[in-house]
């Protein structure tokens, strides 16, 4: 907590100095700037925690998307997508923030992994097999801490587009514009993303398997159906 | 246009999956997905996996300690 308010202090203390640097836009536009980032500041603070994996790293980050687009708010024009700002701010922000302060190490494609990896693991699994119907039984079997898990051990190059992507469910063009990459680069970085994502969740299935899963039922949820195609997106 | 085979079909499953396709491809895809017994499962299953990680990932609303001190700073 305490080291929270800190972090807190500081980024205010630093936004005073940079205010001085660049006039803070005028009062009048506060309310219009409050209606705008409100509606996406749930959406925001998600896609903070899932990049940062730290709640407290998370609040940090979204204050400073939320001062950065205060600061920059004069520069948003009505009409364009406002959320999509919102993101390519928050990714900006977290470059600058995080991304100097962990290298990580050199990403490994796994290459002999195909799109249907978990399709196939369940379809050749005895256990799986042995249910109805093995691949409801397998993504029943999937708690909502091995899910977040599995895609914060992604590389963080794969793990924002797929955020992005799967969770914030931006297009590819959107995508491209929020992170500055050509559209190619999104698709190769999301399907590479998810083919690792389902190498862990196996992985994390395999692990939840050993440890009990007998006595630990399964979550279940609603579905909701996904439009799939047509411009839904 | 011409009946697709498996492998194409396959290759496109994201593309589809996320609204990325042209809509001759998708009206192609659907055709074949609802006949074949071997990519109609695999598409399904895509489909399914892909709305679990959006609905486990999500998170709740923003706290409201922090929204109202982030709106607190515009005041100043």
């Amino acid at each position: 907590m305490l080291q929270a308010a800190g972090s807190f202090y500081c980024l205010v203390m630093g936004v005073h100095a940079l205010a001085r640097e660049a006039p803070l836009p005028a009062h009048t536009d506060r309310e219009q700037f409050e209606q705008l980032v409100e509606q996406h500041l749930n959406g925001l603070f998600g896609a903070a925690l899932r990049l940062t994996r730290n709640r407290t790293s998370a609040e940090d980050l979204l204050q400073e998307t939320f001062f950065r687009a205060w600061r920059s708010f004069h520069t948003f024009r009505p009409g364009t997508n406002a959320r999509a700002w919102l993101y390519r701010i928050l990714m900006n922000a977290y470059i600058d923030l995080y991304r100097k302060a962990s290298r990580e190490p050199e990403i490994v494609d796994q290459d002999d992994v195909d799109e249907f990896y978990l399709y196939s693991k369940v379809q050749e699994s005895d256990q799986y097999k042995r249910a109805g119907n093995p691949e409801e039984a397998f993504l029943e079997t999937l708690l909502d801490a091995d899910v977040k898990a599995a895609l914060e051990s992604l590389p963080e190059t794969f793990r924002a587009v797929v955020i992005l992507a799967d969770i914030e469910e931006f297009s590819y063009k959107e995508i491209a514009e929020i992170l500055d990459i050509p559209i190619g680069t999104v698709m190769s970085r999301l399907h590479r993303g998810r083919r690792q994502l389902q190498v862990a969740l196996w992985e994390y299935a395999r692990r939840a398997r050993y440890v009990g899963a007998d006595t630990q039922p399964p979550q279940r949820e609603s579905r909701r159906d996904r439009p799939s195609a047509g411009g839904g997106r | 246009m011409s009946e697709m085979d498996c492998e194409h079909v396959l290759e496109m499953v994201w593309g589809y999956l996320d609204g990325e396709v042209s809509e001759e491809e998708y009206l192609g895809i659907q055709v074949h997905i609802s006949k074949c017994a071997d990519c109609g499962p695999r598409y399904q299953f895509q489909r399914r996996l892909m709305v679990l990680v959006e609905q486990k990932c999500r998170e709740g609303p923003v706290p409201e300690a922090l929204k109202r001190r982030l709106f607190r700073l515009l005041e100043e």
